[in-house]
């Protein structure tokens, strides 16, 4: 008896057969039809994570200063152009450098009570000193600063010669030159800062806020990345023996891993760094000690899970050993969440980070950090919102765009990983 | 057949959207079921067979939607009525038995208030204490002591929890029971009980009852009537021993000849060979024309339609018993 | 009444009482299982003990360096090790800090006043606790609110909206949430006070060290008034970061039960809707998610140590990093002590909780 429908074969369906046609790309670029939104997350995300990487790498691209040099005046707000510390002298005795006064014992300078201008002429006093010296003189420009109530005292005191010159700043001078036919601007006190403008401003010693945050990300990043690392070396091991083997070792192992799960990792974090002192190898060895509970966990229960499973128990059946039952029979079966938790792990040690050193405790205190920068701006609140607005916003993206890419991924691969 | 219509699907079709395009559930899709008889409904997974059940009951929930089809039970279009309408139907003259008893009740919430909930939403009037003794009267009748009235789900078994939701829908006057895969997640022995209850509830109450299920043993035992369904529509309906005995569409043959038969020595063991249609693009015609050994070009054009081909009710939906192509199955492929 | 003992009266009867109601009502298994419970909560505690007591001794740093400075002569600094036990074996110092865990005397602080730790914990914790239990009421009640409604209706505008505040506050650092409403409340509109406890001009009495609890019973209507007005940021702040947490748990929950064939079913049932959204899908939802406070307390204090550094919040984060940064050692591992038994019985509680609750694990 033959009948036709013993004998078909199963034709393979269309799509799979256009499945293997296709290339890698190709086949990405297709996912966004079938996973939508989380698609679409995870494109956004790996484009700001390579963007932050990039950055890590070469912070110059964003901002070419020194981080940790005073490039500007201090608290400038963002795009403003700053204020001018001019010089103004009388018409009959004009100045071209302040070296004229080398040698000569205390000119009297005119300023006004409370500006920032007398700091800055005797710091480009200092200068210019510096100059003379490097030139091998030895003679130093001294100035004796004289205080005026009011700007307009200031200039009747330069007119009547009971100073040299005054110093103050140009938009504050600009309305007041009329009265003073006697008088005129000489010029800025210094040639080389004033006049140039900072995107996000700059802080309260003068250096360019931009810049600290693009340095700063790269110690986000080296934070996030070496602690997590870190620990997924440390966690992943151990969840896999304690998964396989049981018994008194896995007890033993979840007890203290379900311990210090359970507490607060930024308390245990605290006490690390404090006791360990300011650097950031002590950061990311503090941070990492609390994320090894976190990949502990996941790959322990998929261990469990993955034990009793058929592929395992073949493998064991034909005298398979255990360390190559781990390697070859089970880890592979756990990297997909690993990589997953690392992703999203590496958002957690950059904020972790960002806390220690925003709590004093984790880099020293000049590093360009995010944290510390935030610290900094505190103090600084009533006058300057830029300095605490700008670092935030940096960490917050940061953040975002780790989760982002490991939620969207979780989503895609597996997303039985969410609820854990 | 003179017996009276109790629930009449008319052109019904029910869609799930995906991500990459809408998928037809079931496609215009008509069934009448008769006043008192158990009919079982059958066919592979994914065939839109527990899709039917709940737009049965309009609680297709989202993705998923009705398009467009009459439902007429008891003499109105309950795709006309409102959502409130709709819901003292539901479970008062229509009620449903899930697959999975373990899963169907709230195990938050005793026994006894699962019965009470259910009576005193359909008579609000009536007082906590009479629902109550109601309740205990319903459980009882299935065969449940009393005092275990107020226990919570999880201290039942699986076959004492599918009695429970029996006596969730006896404890209303259900004129309908729409059994979906009532017995998938019990043991046989408990299955056998089961089905017994049901047939003597079935006199007890004078209940129709539709059986959603895949198991052909089931509904060769119980049912008085068969509905084959494929790919969304249904394939054939007959009475249950000439669904069995002279089984008209190609599909229900492999479908009802795949059950091993113990009777039968040597029996070869019947394989269908493909798998059910991708239901986003189903094939053009007959649905099952790409599996089905007798296709000719005209079952790739058209789709057949679901005729009456004895005579007697027994409906088929395939070309060879249409007059425009009039060709009788060879017997010799039974 | 010492305003530990109020604090520990304010979680220790609650704790009581369910352990009461488990032992007269509950099953043998859920008595027996409540009584491990209980016991691994010791091993836990005596874990993260060990840790930090180690950690303190055995990594670089001398303590009696730190504390004295380069002033300390051997002779100071001998006399000063004798006094706080430094110079005893290291394992009698370490019985004597486990002891100290159950007795809660935790000896005298090495710096300053030198006054004994528990008395300096008794003003700082009901500052913390005043602080952190509106802003848990207030996360849990916008979590669950917020994420009730994004489960039910998925998909929907309010998911979405719901789940971007989510995603934005998870990665939005507490403590530059702070700052912002600083910035934003404080310096520009000038509408709360930005840092404190209270306006340090109002006199107000010290009874319980619960400021607004203090107000109300000498019926100080000012000072009451100042209180709160300082309480809103920083409850606002832990608050907000919180409930994110919150949402996502409800959310998450609220969708699958949803999804359960129970509610299904009750729906064929003709059960209207109001009910089952009530009944069954959010009571079923909501367990889970108390079960998850318990985990979420971790988060919690780790946001009350940080917030209270935004706010110059005088309470129990603000004093460890006082004391980190003055290098008092003793204080600081009692306080990381305090914090671990405060953790270790809040999740206890959290876990006899969800025994009542829920019928699988009561009987």
């Amino acid at each position: 008896m033959h009948d036709p429908m013993l004998d078909e074969v199963p034709p393979e369906d269309q799509w799979q057969v256009d499945l293997g046609q296709v290339g890698l790309f190709r086949r990405v670029l297709n996912g966004r039809r079938w996973y939508g939104v989380d698609w679409w997350m995870v494109v956004i995300s790996s484009f700001m994570v390579a963007f932050f990487i990039l950055i890590a790498f070469f912070p110059t691209l964003i901002s070419s200063y020194d981080p940790l040099e005073q490039v500007g005046p201090r608290f400038l707000p963002p795009g403003d152009v700053p204020d001018e510390e001019v010089i103004v002298v009388r018409v009959d005795s004009p100045i071209d450098s302040l070296a004229e006064f080398a040698g000569e014992d205390r000119v009297p300078t005119g300023v006004v009570q409370g500006a920032p201008s007398s700091e800055d002429i005797r710091s480009e006093a200092d200068r210019v000193t510096d100059e003379l010296a490097a030139e091998g003189s030895d003679e130093r420009v001294r100035l004796k600063i004289v205080r005026y109530e009011t700007l307009d005292e200031m200039l009747v005191g330069v007119t009547d010669k009971e100073v040299e010159f005054g110093v103050a700043s140009s938009s504050e001078l600009a309305p007041l030159m009329g009265s003073y036919p006697e008088l005129e601007i000489s010029g800025p006190i210094s040639g080389e800062k004033g006049g140039k403008s900072f995107p996000l401003g700059t802080n309260q010693i003068g250096q360019d806020v931009l810049s600290r945050l693009a340095w700063g990300t790269r110690i986000a990043l080296i934070i996030g990345f070496t602690a997590s690392l870190f620990s997924l070396f440390i966690g992943v091991p151990l969840g896999l023996l304690a998964g396989y083997t049981g018994g008194k070792f896995d007890r033993f192992f979840t007890l203290i891993m379900d311990s210090l799960y359970a507490f607060p990792g930024l308390i245990l974090a605290i006490a690390i760094a404090a006791v360990l002192g300011p650097s950031i190898v002590n950061v990311i060895v503090a941070i990492a000690v609390l994320y090894i509970p976190t990949y502990y966990r996941i790959v322990r229960g998929q261990t469990l899970s993955t034990k009793e499973s058929l592929h395992v128990e073949a493998a064991v059946s034909i005298g398979a050993t255990k360390v190559s039952i781990m390697r070859r029979y089970i880890f592979p079966l756990v990297i997909p969440s690993v990589a997953i938790i690392f992703s999203v792990n590496i958002a957690d040690a950059i904020l972790t980070g960002a806390a220690l050193s925003f709590l004093g405790l984790g880099l020293p205190p000049t590093t360009p950090d995010w944290g510390i920068d935030l610290a900094r701006g505190q103090e600084f609140i009533q006058r300057a919102w830029w300095l605490i607005t700008f670092p935030g916003i940096a960490v917050m993206l940061i953040v975002l765009a780790f989760t982002m890419l490991g939620e969207g991924l979780m989503e895609i691969f597996n997303p039985k990983l969410r609820k854990q | 057949m003179t017996a009276e219509i109790l629930y009449s699907i008319r052109n019904l079709d029910v869609e799930y959207d995906t991500r990459i395009g809408g998928v037809r559930a079931v496609d215009d899709l008509s069934l009448d079921i008769y006043k008192g008889e158990i009919i079982g409904l059958v066919g592979e997974s994914g065939c839109g067979k527990s899709t039917l059940g709940k737009a049965m009951m309009r609680t297709i929930s989202s993705p998923g939607h009705i398009v467009g089809g009459e439902l007429w039970f008891e003499g109105v279009d309950l795709m006309t009525l409102s959502e409130k309408e709709m819901s003292s139907i539901r479970g008062n003259r229509v009620g449903m038995v899930f697959q999975d008893p373990m899963t169907s009740l709230n195990p938050l919430m005793k026994i006894s208030d699962h019965l009470t909930e259910a009576i005193r939403t359909h008579y609000p009037k009536m007082s906590e204490a009479a629902a109550r003794a109601r309740a205990v009267e319903m459980v009882k009748d299935l065969g449940i002591r009393e005092e275990r009235i107020d226990d919570y789900p999880h201290q039942f078994s699986g076959g004492m929890r599918q009695r429970i939701m029996i006596a969730l829908v006896l404890a209303l006057n259900a004129a309908l029971i729409i059994a979906d895969e009532p017995t998938t997640a019990l043991d046989v022995i408990v299955e056998a009980q089961f089905l017994d209850l049901l047939r003597d509830l079935r006199e007890e109450f004078e209940l129709t009852i539709l059986l959603i299920t895949h198991n052909i043993g089931v509904v060769a035992e119980l049912a008085d009537r068969v509905a084959v369904m494929y790919a969304g529509k249904v394939a054939e309906v007959a009475p249950v021993e000439p669904a069995f005995l002279d089984t008209k569409h190609p599909y229900s043959r492999g479908l009802l000849r795949s059950v091993p038969n113990i009777d039968v020595d040597n029996q070869e063991l019947y394989k269908m060979t493909g798998a059910p249609p991708n239901l986003i693009a189903p094939p053009s015609g007959c649905r099952f024309h790409p599996r089905c050994p007798y296709a000719v070009d005209l079952c790739t054009d058209d789709e057949p339609r679901l005729l009456d081909v004895s005579g007697d009710g027994h409906l088929a939906s395939c070309w060879i018993y249409s007059d425009a192509l009039h060709r009788p199955m060879d017997p010799e492929h039974v | 009444m010492h305003p530990l003992t109020l604090t520990f009266l304010i979680f220790g009867i609650p704790a009581l009482i369910g352990l009461t109601y488990v032992y007269v009502r509950g099953s043998s298994g859920l008595r027996s299982y409540t009584t491990t419970r209980i016991l691994l909560t010791i091993p836990m505690i005596l874990i993260l003990a060990t840790v930090v007591f180690f950690v303190m001794r055995i990594l670089p740093g001398d303590p009696i360096d730190s504390t004295l400075g380069p002033k300390g002569t051997a002779e100071i600094k001998e006399r000063f090790a004798e006094q706080h036990g430094l110079n005893d074996p290291i394992l009698v110092q370490y019985g004597r800090f486990v002891g100290s865990v159950f007795t809660l005397d935790f000896g005298n602080s090495l710096i300053q006043s030198q006054r004994p730790i528990v008395d300096e914990l008794g003003e700082r914790l009901p500052a913390t606790l005043e602080m952190i239990i509106p802003a848990t009421i207030l996360a849990l009640g916008l979590g669950i609110y917020l994420g009730t409604q994004a489960g039910i209706k998925r998909k929907s505008a309010a998911d979405y909206s719901s789940r971007i505040f989510s995603v934005m506050i998870y990665a939005m650092p507490i403590f530059w949430l702070g700052l912002l409403f600083q910035l934003i409340f404080g310096v520009w509109l000038g509408w709360t006070p930005i840092a404190g406890r209270i306006d340090p001009t109002i006199p107000l009495d010290r009874i319980t060290n619960f400021l607004t609890i203090d107000a109300i019973i000498t019926g100080n209507w000012v000072a009451l008034r100042s209180v709160l007005a300082h309480l809103i940021l920083p409850t606002l702040t832990l608050g907000l970061v919180l409930s994110g947490v919150f949402l996502r748990l409800t959310r998450i929950n609220v969708i699958e039960t949803n999804q359960e064939d129970y509610v299904a079913a009750a729906r064929a049932r003709g059960i209207n809707q109001g009910t089952i959204t009530r009944r069954y899908a959010l009571q079923n939802a909501l367990i889970p998610v108390v079960t998850l406070i318990g985990l979420q307390v971790a988060i919690l204090v780790a946001g009350a140590v940080l917030t209270e550094t935004v706010f110059a919040w005088p309470g129990m984060g603000r004093y460890l990093i006082q004391r980190i940064l003055s290098r008092d050692f003793t204080a600081v591992q009692s306080v990381i002590v305090f914090f671990a038994l405060f953790v270790a019985v809040i999740s206890l509680v959290v876990d006899i909780l969800y025994s009542l609750l829920d019928p699988r694990v009561r009987y």
